[in-house]
């Protein structure tokens, strides 16, 4: 890729936006690449303009994509067809939906075969059945219909179809997000796999660096439509060059390991739609000068890396310190040390069932939970999706009640709680949403979304929450608050708009604070943020926290304690670093090895 | 104030959107200045009877020799009313409903979603005809209270999925963590987020009223004496207006029906583009 | 299927319901209002009225008892004598229309299905195209037209000035019918423009359904990995575009085919075709209630079996809905 440049048109707005900025990086004939970048960075842009399918306004302004010596951006139709799929396939972002809900598989392998082979039918027929051999799917699934595939399934056979055609370069755009952890991790293990026997290219994409690290020979990093750093993956780990990636290397850390800590990157990706000049990650950027500001970085070698910065090979300063090394400041969070004092009960679940009845089958999401929280603790629920983590948040929360068993706050039955004393319940407990964006009325502004708590649970007059709510604004982060409290809660950045979640909860200042999977859609640039937002506010308010995630590092950042739920059942539960140190039952360390960590990444 | 402002301005950014506001506010127009702009009474009939289309009058003269003219203008109150009326009650029984049954699953969905069912497929104008039958009396009112009751199902099965969506998204959760009540939910919170739809399916409502109106006028089901598009096309064609060559008078309505239906259609375009960016051309 | 066909007979139960129920909730007694008929402006006799009561089958008794006799008298195919027609039986009369109805109905909501689905799928498939212009506009203006008032135009232009079509009723005067050549020839070029009306008012709404979803489905990622599988243009657009935008336009038969009945109804009464919605016309215009009443029923049924069809169609189309789950 030689240069590119994309840049969306808005009708609506009649601007565009660029959103690739003279992109160039090059992959070898069996080379497996990876292109790391938050959300908007362009990485997928990148990957559509090389295919060819920019769609929604979205066109190439300059650059070229060569391949075997051909520029494909000057191919005509036709012969850009011929040589689709039988040189690059893809397999979309989105898998869940990149298959013909109304064609079963086997056609859908079987057209693509036709639209570039003439091949008969039984040849076809073998061809499916290796192919679904190889990603380890049961050949009688050629017969079936997307639908009746699981999401880990879909995605399997998105692979097999990749390769039907044996292309010299297979694109994967974020191949495994919104899959679960341990599914992910067996899905890349086979396609690197796959990859090292057939000896294809790839090009894979994705916002988590500890997959991409994972899998890859090189890594190229995106930042704000650039390619920031190219840069084998063997060294990455040791020695970055830029101080974005050193950043973004911050920002994992091993949860096993003794002290864990990671640190997050101040401040937010631009606006691509109004990119002020010079480098576009001066704002965040501790090592950025005046030259910085005026002059965009353009890359240039280091070694057997390309990047584009400044000051690449300067020392690192304050602020920063030599990879892997831990530091301190305002902007990191590390996990605590084990608080040993005995703390009393303020909520316990016992014995809880629950079972959900969907069409004619019923799904038993809890089976028989036992669980306590302790006054001013924090308990971290642990599990993959369908485990029962949310089932529990809503019967801890009396959204929903318990097919049979308990729960209990102090004296109170949660699940006889109906109308006003449901209300008057929500006072002492409290949630934030995994979703800020959903979290949030879009119709509402932050200041109003502010007030309704205060005034419905503390009843406060009008005036009284305005103060209390900008103060609130203010706590978690968002200043000036009158500026925030004035938008819309839909002008608001997933990060801010994760605080004013975590804000309106804190409102009622309640005792118990149950947060599901508050960072698990944020950037991981800005979930250290929320996640520090947590740490900090419980230690000055004083609740209790039951913090749901998937994710073991965080978990043991917050926690005191963890339990593991694992097909509606705790398997285990313990203080956090001895869990997370120690795991006992298999299924915890399962969960463990499945993290991609880039700091063991690449003994993989 | 921007809560109305705003949407309006999000529309007239949109062509077709903007074509339609520009011809439905001319036709509301013409049917306020009625009695400015039309040149004489709608139902003085001195002049000579089924006379075409002349200098004096535009669209000829009808039967009883009434200027058609004068007819058409007048005669877009009663259509545009009947939009307005008849649209509003299908658009009130569809809301409630509609975000009933959307709101409260269990047995409360499950008979209206059948009764939405059943309304749904059993053919509304036939109904009407039947219905209209039956009323002793014949009048704009009875009309508008037919068109009411055969028409809401479109609406409310529309505005019931969107019920559905909205109740699952988060900020209704937390909203009732936020110590709201039910009502305050449903009003505050859910019901800002559906404007557009409800704007679009009372636009829909509207034109479907406008035309059964029409329809079942020229039945002969309204009140004659009544001046509107539908009776006007009912006394040309009972007076064989298309074989006398008086095509004006039948051409006239029809087109201006056909053109208020287009703004309609129109309007709820750049409802829909607005609402579903994917349908921008 | 078995969900489906439940839904059929509820429905079918709640139109004979409703038809039992409107007369009986009217204010005014039908049969009194024609005995006044009758009569003239006189004096009713109520001996007279219990008479045509008796005769045309209305209410005696409780109302439980007469929906029981009701719905006996329904399964047994028995409607009443016709007022109009007396002493000929409802269904005798029925019988007469139902042919050029189901002839003319069922034709043009093919043909209207058919071309519109195509049309709004090509429109989408060459978005912003001179086509897709050309189509939209003049769709927007034609399902925007009243079903009758494109008849009237029609009869003007194409049958009045132009001659080219019979302008009233639906087959030659003096002809009788039956299967012989002459009478079906002249049948058909009666039936042209009453058909050619449907169509054009009614495969506007078809082709904008169709449209929309066409432009949602190729927005889906599954076409977008269609297009780089190297797929030919042909099997895009058919087998990941029109095959799944087709599915939410079967959902919305209900309504489109409403439209096209009410349409249809209109269209009949401007012909004059002898068809059930000029007899329900003239049904309403002499107050032959009983008449009226079975017209409307035997409408509804047939909706309901076409939406019962539709559903069954796509329950094939759709493998989603395969195993029996609910289409929403
Ligand atoms: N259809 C579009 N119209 C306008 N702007 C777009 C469009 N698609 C993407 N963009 C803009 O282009 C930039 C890059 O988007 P792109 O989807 O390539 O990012 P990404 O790195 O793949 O993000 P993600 O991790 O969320 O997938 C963003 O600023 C985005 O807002
Ligand atoms: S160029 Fe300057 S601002 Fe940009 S990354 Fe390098 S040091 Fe930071
Ligand atoms: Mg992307």
């Amino acid at each position: 890729m030689r240069d590119l440049t994309v840049a969306y048109a808005s009708r609506r707005r009649h601007s565009s936006v660029t959103a690739v900025r003279g992109v160039s990086f090059d992959v070898n004939a069996g080379e497996f690449v990876g292109l790391v970048g938050e959300s908007g960075s362009g990485k997928s842009t990148v990957a559509y303009a090389l295919l060819r399918l920019l769609s929604g306004g979205g066109a190439v302004g300059s650059g070229q994509v060569v391949f075997d010596g051909e520029d494909l951006l000057a191919l005509g139709p036709e012969p850009l067809r011929r040589r689709r799929w039988r040189d690059i396939s893809v397999v979309l972002q989105s898998s869940m939906n990149a298959l013909n809900p109304v064609l079963t598989v086997r056609a859908q392998f079987r057209d693509t075969i036709r639209a570039h082979a003439a091949m008969s039918s039984a040849a076809i027929e073998e061809r499916i059945g290796e192919l679904l051999d190889l990603v380890k799917i049961d050949r009688r699934f050629a017969a079936a219909y997307p639908h009746e595939l699981s999401g880990g399934m879909k995605q399997r056979v998105a692979i097999a179809l990749a390769l039907v055609l044996r292309p010299r370069l297979v694109v994967l755009d974020e191949p495994t997000t919104g899959l679960d952890v341990v599914v992910q991790h067996a899905i890349l293990a086979d396609l690197r796999a796959l990859q090292r026997k057939h000896g294809f290219a790839v090009l894979i994409i994705s916002h988590d660096l500890g997959t991409v690290l994972m899998v890859s020979d090189r890594v190229l990093v995106a930042y704000a439509g650039r390619v920031v750093e190219d840069h084998p993956a063997a060294g990455l780990l040791e020695h970055p060059h830029h101080p974005y990636t050193r950043a973004l290397l911050d920002c994992y850390a091993d949860p096993e390991a003794e002290h864990v800590r990671i640190t997050y990157i101040p401040g937010l990706p631009p606006d691509m739609g109004r990119l002020a000049p010079g480098c576009a990650f001066a704002p965040r950027c501790p090592r950025a000068d005046e030259r910085c500001r005026r002059e965009d970085p353009l890359p240039r070698d280091i070694g057997d890396s390309r990047v584009a910065c400044h000051h690449a090979e300067d020392p690192p300063v304050e602020g920063e310190t030599a990879p892997g090394a831990y530091r301190s400041g305002a902007s990191c969070v590390e996990a605590r040390p084990r608080d040993e004092r005995p703390a009393p009960p303020v909520l316990t679940v016992a014995g809880a069932v629950k079972t959900y009845r969907r069409r004619h089958q019923s799904v038993t999401a809890l089976a028989g939970v036992t669980l306590t929280l302790a006054q001013g603790r924090v308990t971290a629920l642990v599990g993959e999706s369908g485990s029962g983590k949310s089932t529990l948040a809503r019967l801890i929360t009396g959204m929903e009640r318990p097919d049979a068993g308990g729960v209990h706050f102090g004296d109170l039955d949660v699940t006889r709680l109906r109308g006003r004393a449901l209300r008057e319940y929500r006072r002492h407990v409290q949630m934030v949403f995994q979703d800020p964006f959903s979290a949030l009325n879009p119709a509402n502004s932050v200041l109003y979304t502010l007030m309704r708590p205060l005034g419905n649970h503390l009843r406060l007059s009008p005036r009284e929450a305005r103060s209390q709510a900008l103060a609130l604004l203010e706590t978690v982060g968002l200043v000036p608050a009158e500026t925030f409290g004035a938008k819309r809660t839909s002008e608001l950045s997933g990060g801010q708009a994760q605080r004013v979640v975590v804000a309106r909860a804190l409102a009622a200042e309640p005792e118990i604070l149950v947060a599901d999977e508050p960072v698990s859609m944020l950037d991981v640039s800005i979930r250290a943020g929320i996640l520090k937002l947590l740490d900090d506010l419980r230690t000055d308010r004083d609740f209790t926290l039951l913090y749901i995630t998937h994710d073991l590092l965080s978990a043991r950042l917050l926690a005191d304690d963890v339990v593991v739920l694992n097909h509606g059942e705790v398997v285990e539960q313990g203080p956090a670093d001895e869990v997370i140190a120690h795991p006992r039952h298999p299924y915890t360390r399962l969960l463990l090895s499945s993290i991609p960590n880039p700091r063991r990444a690449r003994a993989v | 104030m921007s809560r109305i402002l705003a949407p309006l301005a999000l529309l007239w950014g949109n062509g077709r959107a903007r074509i339609g506001l520009v011809m439905l506010g001319g036709f509301i127009l013409m049917a306020v200045l009625a009695p400015w702009i039309a040149p004489y009474r709608p139902t003085y009939g001195g002049f000579a009877p089924m006379q075409p289309p002349s200098a004096a009058h535009l669209l000829g003269t009808t039967q009883l020799g009434q200027d058609v003219l004068s007819q058409l203008i007048w005669g877009a109150r009663v259509s545009l009313m009947v939009g307005a009326l008849a649209g509003g009650l299908v658009m009130l029984i569809a809301v409630v409903i509609g975000l009933v049954a959307g709101f409260l699953p269990g047995w409360v969905d499950d008979v209206l979603s059948l009764l939405i069912n059943v309304a749904l497929v059993i053919p509304g104008f036939p109904l009407m005809v039947v219905l209209a039958a039956y009323i002793p009396v014949h009048g704009v009112g009875v009309i508008i209270l037919v068109l009411s009751i055969t028409g809401w199902a479109w609406g409310a099965r529309v505005l019931r999925a969107q019920m559905i969506t909205l109740r699952g998204r988060e900020y209704v959760t937390a909203a009732a963590f936020a110590g709201e009540g039910i009502v305050r939910i449903v009003f505050r919170e859910i019901l800002p987020n559906m404007t557009s739809l409800i704007a679009a399916s009372f636009m829909g409502a509207a034109m479907g009223a406008i035309l059964g109106e029409a329809g079942l006028e020229f039945l002969g089901f309204g009140n004659p004496q009544v001046v509107s598009w539908g009776t006007m096309l009912y006394w040309a064609e009972n007076s064989s207006a298309l074989l006398a060559g008086q095509w004006a008078w039948i051409f006239a309505p029809g087109l201006a029906l056909a053109l208020v239906g287009t703004a309609i259609a129109f309007v709820n375009f750049g409802i829909d583009v607005i609402s579903n960016p994917r349908l921008e051309v | 299927m078995a969900k489906r066909f439940v839904f059929l007979v509820f429905t079918l139960w709640i139109a004979v319901t409703l038809n039992f129920l409107i007369p009986r909730m009217m204010p005014g007694n039908p049969a009194e209002l024609m005995v006044r008929r009758i009569v003239g402006q006189g004096p009713v006799n109520p001996q007279l009225v219990h008479a045509v009561e008796i005769m045309l089958g209305l209410p005696v008794g409780s109302m439980a008892h007469q929906y029981v006799l009701y719905l006996g008298n329904m399964i047994h195919g028995s409607f009443g004598v016709s007022y109009t027609y007396f002493p000929y039986p409802v269904m005798q009369v029925i019988g007469q229309a139902l042919p050029w109805t189901l002839a003319l109905l069922g034709t043009t909501t093919i043909v209207t299905f058919v071309l519109g689905t195509a049309l709004g799928a090509f429109a989408a498939w060459r978005r912003g195209s001179w086509f897709d212009t050309a189509a939209t506009v003049t769709a927007n203006f034609t399902a925007t037209f009243p079903f009758f008032w494109i008849a009237l135009m029609a009869i003007y232009v194409l049958g009045f000035l132009l001659h080219w079509f019979p302008i009233n009723g639906g087959y030659g005067a003096g002809l009788t019918p039956g299967w012989n050549g002459t009478f079906l020839a002249s049948a058909l070029d009666h039936s042209i423009l009453p058909a050619l009306t449907i169509v054009v008012a009614g495969t506007g709404g078809w082709l904008f359904g169709m449209r929309n979803n066409m432009i949602h489905v190729l927005g889906e990622d599954y076409v977008r990995l269609a297009v780089a599988k190297g797929l030919g243009g042909h099997v895009i657009a058919l087998d990941y575009g029109a095959r799944n935008a087709i599915l939410p336009n079967i959902t919305g038969f209900a309504m489109s085919l409403g439209t096209l009945v009410g349409g249809s109804i209109l269209v009949e009464s401007v012909f004059g075709y002898p068809g059930m919605g000029y007899l329900l016309y003239n049904a309403v215009g002499d107050q032959d209630y009983p008449l009226m009443q079975a017209i409307f029923l035997l409408i509804t049924v047939g909706t309901l079996l076409a939406n019962f069809l539709a559903d069954l169609a796509y329950g094939v189309l759709d493998p989603r809905a395969r195993r029996g789950g609910e289409s929403s």
